[in-house]
């Protein structure tokens, strides 16, 4: 009886999945209400981890609980540690869940929600939740081991090589790109700055309370640190109001670049009780609770999508980023559909925590459906805007025009209607000077949820909740900096380590400070180079980071699909072997497309030409700053053929590998530690 | 009523989890030690030096 009500259950299930995705992608015409794109998506998810993951789990990897993980076997109270599956769910989802997910979706809704959700829920079903759970397994099967470790011994040495130095420009990349994101939702915003401005003398404040007043007091830290950043958010707005302070932290996108790479610098280079971890707690108990609340509010709200299905920008000719849908909103969402910086946290400190093989299965899978379904409210949030206050907010001044009425003039050309005076007004409502050209996705994504959170109190809490999601998304995001900032630094000093001893001793000063200076240069060369640049930088630097990240998820596919015919699993390598075609095929693409593309907003060497031939006819408005964004065109094209032969080596790599264990010249040695059972009882996990 | 105790609690061990509490307990169980401002310091050293060489998700 209980098998046949699951049947029907999980049928029922299936018809609400298959009617609300038909639901979202045949309707025209009227806005559709959000409920379909969360009923969609949850049931996908559902059918997605109960019948795939599990025959993944099942058939593929043939899953053992009675098999010791390497928590039991190594168990060392530390990193080794049997952990509740739940705990460990949550714990893992923390890690993975970043900026990314929040960003990407709000940018790519230019071409219509349809395209980016599709993306979304097929891309994590097929692909994302797929790299994450494999990744996890084989890191579990291998005592811990990390993504890099398993590509130099599955691979071979070049392998290991590449995905180091992969994972070191992915880092410069992201750091920039996500400090472009801060710097855009901070430009001329003095409230904004205040409270993030205000973040960092709470976090020290912490971290000494912390660590002398109440030591190991954690949560109540946090609780504190969180009362503290409300009150920021409060304060902001009065200092935004104050005649004197206000000109204090309006600053220009150039002068907060600025500060942001200072910033790095120092906290890179501070004890990391002080400022970084204490912060780390408080950006990972907020984040839980901002995603926790969202789901509520989107659920309790239904706003509706007011965004159509399809933009007229399908065509390539968006204003937020140059390029049609295939393949650019492939690589604009990568974190909430398929991100390959996951399975660095696959490999990482989640499975030396697995209690029992089984719970790799929600771990893995679980978790990275759930991300996606943020991916899924980011995306609402950023449709539920009127489209002409969306491309207002996400639209740059070179595109759409240097004033306000001719940025209006063009939005609502477009079939978008805004006027200078709705901007106005909502500007004014939630405490910022303007709200035109606030490119990056952040400020969007925080003027919907604001929407969405204040849709019970009127618009006389919308400046509260708009800067209470901006301080959401920056606290997180300058956790990410000055933390990658620090990884930067050890992977260049393990790399140079090997050139000059000194420079890989992590204690050396000299090496530290010289390292920390120079990975926060690379970033920081890139995030200047995007706020200067006049079509808003993210036009460039965002693709350049989707690429990156999803060249990473490439070479975690490779590995993937080399320890599944190891396994002796060559016929499921299509698993793996699938979304590793679509995203070497995504990603070459767009690489390919950035690179020589003849149209300028699209390809950098196109864009380095065209400016070139204005400097050569004398009709550059500046010469200086010309000849610095062919230099920094050129470089971007640089970095991206860079990213492209890298992946293509570790490609033929592994190609090389598959063949010859398929065809039988080459042994497929097992890396996996040997079975042990297990002893753990169930009362300890 | 218990499940709702129950499910606070794995909220709270959650969090305790995240905020590194659970392992500071972990680390005096297996030690055999007492808590002092001395031996957080120590553990909180050791937890940071290997949590912040790893990276961050985006």
């Amino acid at each position: 009886m209980r098998k046949i009500l699951g049947h029907v259950l999980w049928a029922a299930v299936a018809i609400l999945a298959a009617y609300a995705l038909a639901g979202i992608a045949l309707k025209r015409g009227e806005p559709i209400n959000s409920i379909w794109l969360v009923v969609a998506a949850a049931c996908t998810y559902l059918l997605g981890f109960r019948f795939y993951a599990k025959f993944i789990a099942a058939r593929v990897m043939a899953l053992n609980n009675e098999r010791a993980t390497p928590a039991e076997r190594l168990r060392n109270g530390h990193d080794f540690e049997p952990t509740n599956k739940w705990i460990l769910f949550g714990h893992h989802f923390a890690a993975i869940a970043g900026p990314g997910p929040l960003v990407g979706p709000v940018l790519a809704a230019q071409f219509g929600y349809l395209p980016g959700t599709l993306w979304i829920i097929i891309g994590a079903v097929l692909g994302g939740c797929v790299q994450d759970f494999v990744i996890l397994f084989a890191s579990m099967r291998r005592d811990g081991k990390s993504l890099g470790k398993m590509a130099r011994e599955e691979i071979g040495k070049l392998g290991g090589l590449i995905a180091l130095v992969t994972v070191l420009l992915i880092i410069i990349i992201l750091l920039a790109v996500i400090a472009l994101v801060v710097v855009n939702a901070l430009k001329g915003s003095p409230w904004g700055t205040f409270t993030i401005a205000a973040t960092m003398p709470i976090a020290i404040f912490m971290g000494l309370y912390l660590r002398y007043w109440r030591p190991g007091k954690v949560l109540e830290v946090s609780l504190i640190g969180f009362g503290l950043v409300l009150l920021a958010i409060l304060g902001g707005e009065w200092v935004a109001k104050s005649p004197s302070l206000a000109p204090l932290f309006t600053l220009s996108g150039v002068a907060l670049a600025v500060s942001v790479i200072v910033y790095g610098f120092f906290a890179s280079a501070l004890p990391v009780w002080l400022l970084l971890a204490p912060r780390d707690y408080l950006s990972t108990f907020v984040k839980l609770g901002v995603v926790l609340m969202l789901a509520i509010g989107i659920v309790l709200v239904r706003p509706t999508m007011n965004l159509p299905a399809f933009t007229r920008f399908v065509d390539g000719t968006g204003p937020i980023f140059a390029g049609t849908i295939f393949p650019f909103c492939f690589i604009t969402i990568a974190c909430g559909a398929i991100s390959g910086f996951h399975s660095l946290i696959s490999s990482g400190t989640t499975p030396k925590m697995i209690a029992r093989e089984w719970h790799a299965w929600p771990v893995g899978y679980g978790s990275m459906a759930l991300e996606s379904f943020v991916a899924i409210m980011a995306m609402i949030a950023a449709c539920a805007l009127q489209p002409g206050v969306y491309f207002a907010v996400n639209s740059p001044a070179g595109v759409v025009g240097a004033t306000p009425e001719a940025a209006a003039a063009t939005i609502s050309a477009w079939g978008f209607p805004v006027t200078p005076a709705d901007m106005e007004t909502l500007a004014r409502d939630v405490g910022e000077q303007t709200l035109f050209y606030r490119t990056g996705g952040a400020p969007s994504l925080a003027l919907g949820m604001a929407h969405i959170f204040a849709s019970g109190g009127g618009r006389a809490l919308l400046g509260f909740w708009y800067h209470f999601a901006i301080m959401f998304e920056a606290l997180f995001i300058l956790t990410i900096i000055d933390a990658g900032t620090r990884v930067g630094r050890f992977m260049l000093q393990d790399l140079l380590g090997h050139i000059h001893k000194p420079l890989g001793r992590t204690s050396w000063i000299p090496g530290v400070i010289a390292t920390s200076a120079v990975i926060v240069l690379a970033w920081g060369y890139f995030l200047y180079q995007g706020v200067v640049d006049p079509l808003g930088g993210i036009n460039s630097l965002w693709p350049l980071f989707g690429i990156a990240n999803q060249l990473l998820a490439a070479v975690a596919l490779c590995v993937a699909t080399t320890i599944l015919i190891k396994m002796h699993r060559a016929r499921y390598m299509w698993i793996t072997c699938l979304p590793l075609a679509w995203l070497v095929t995504v990603t070459f693409t767009a690489g390919y497309l950035k690179i020589f593309s003849p149209a300028p907003r699209i390809g950098f060497l196109a864009q380095a030409a065209q400016l070139q031939s204005r400097l050569d006819a004398g009709t550059a408005a500046n010469i200086a700053d010309t000849q610095a964004l062919i230099f920094n065109a050129r470089l971007d094209a640089a970095v991206c053929a860079i990213f492209l032969v890298l992946v293509l080596t570790i490609l033929v790599d592994s190609i090389r590998v598959w063949t010859g264990i398929l065809r039988g010249k080459r042994e497929a040695r097992m890396l996996e530690a040997p079975f042990v059972a297990t002893r753990l009882r169930a009362e300890e996990i | 009523m218990s499940r709702v105790r129950g499910f606070w609690a794995l909220v709270l061990a959650l969090l305790r989890e995240l905020g590194d509490e659970n392992a500071y307990r972990r680390h005096l169980a297996a030690h055999g030690r007492a808590h002092s401002r001395r031996e957080w310091q120590k553990f909180s050293d050791q937890r940071l030096l290997a949590r912040f060489v790893r990276p961050r998700c985006c």
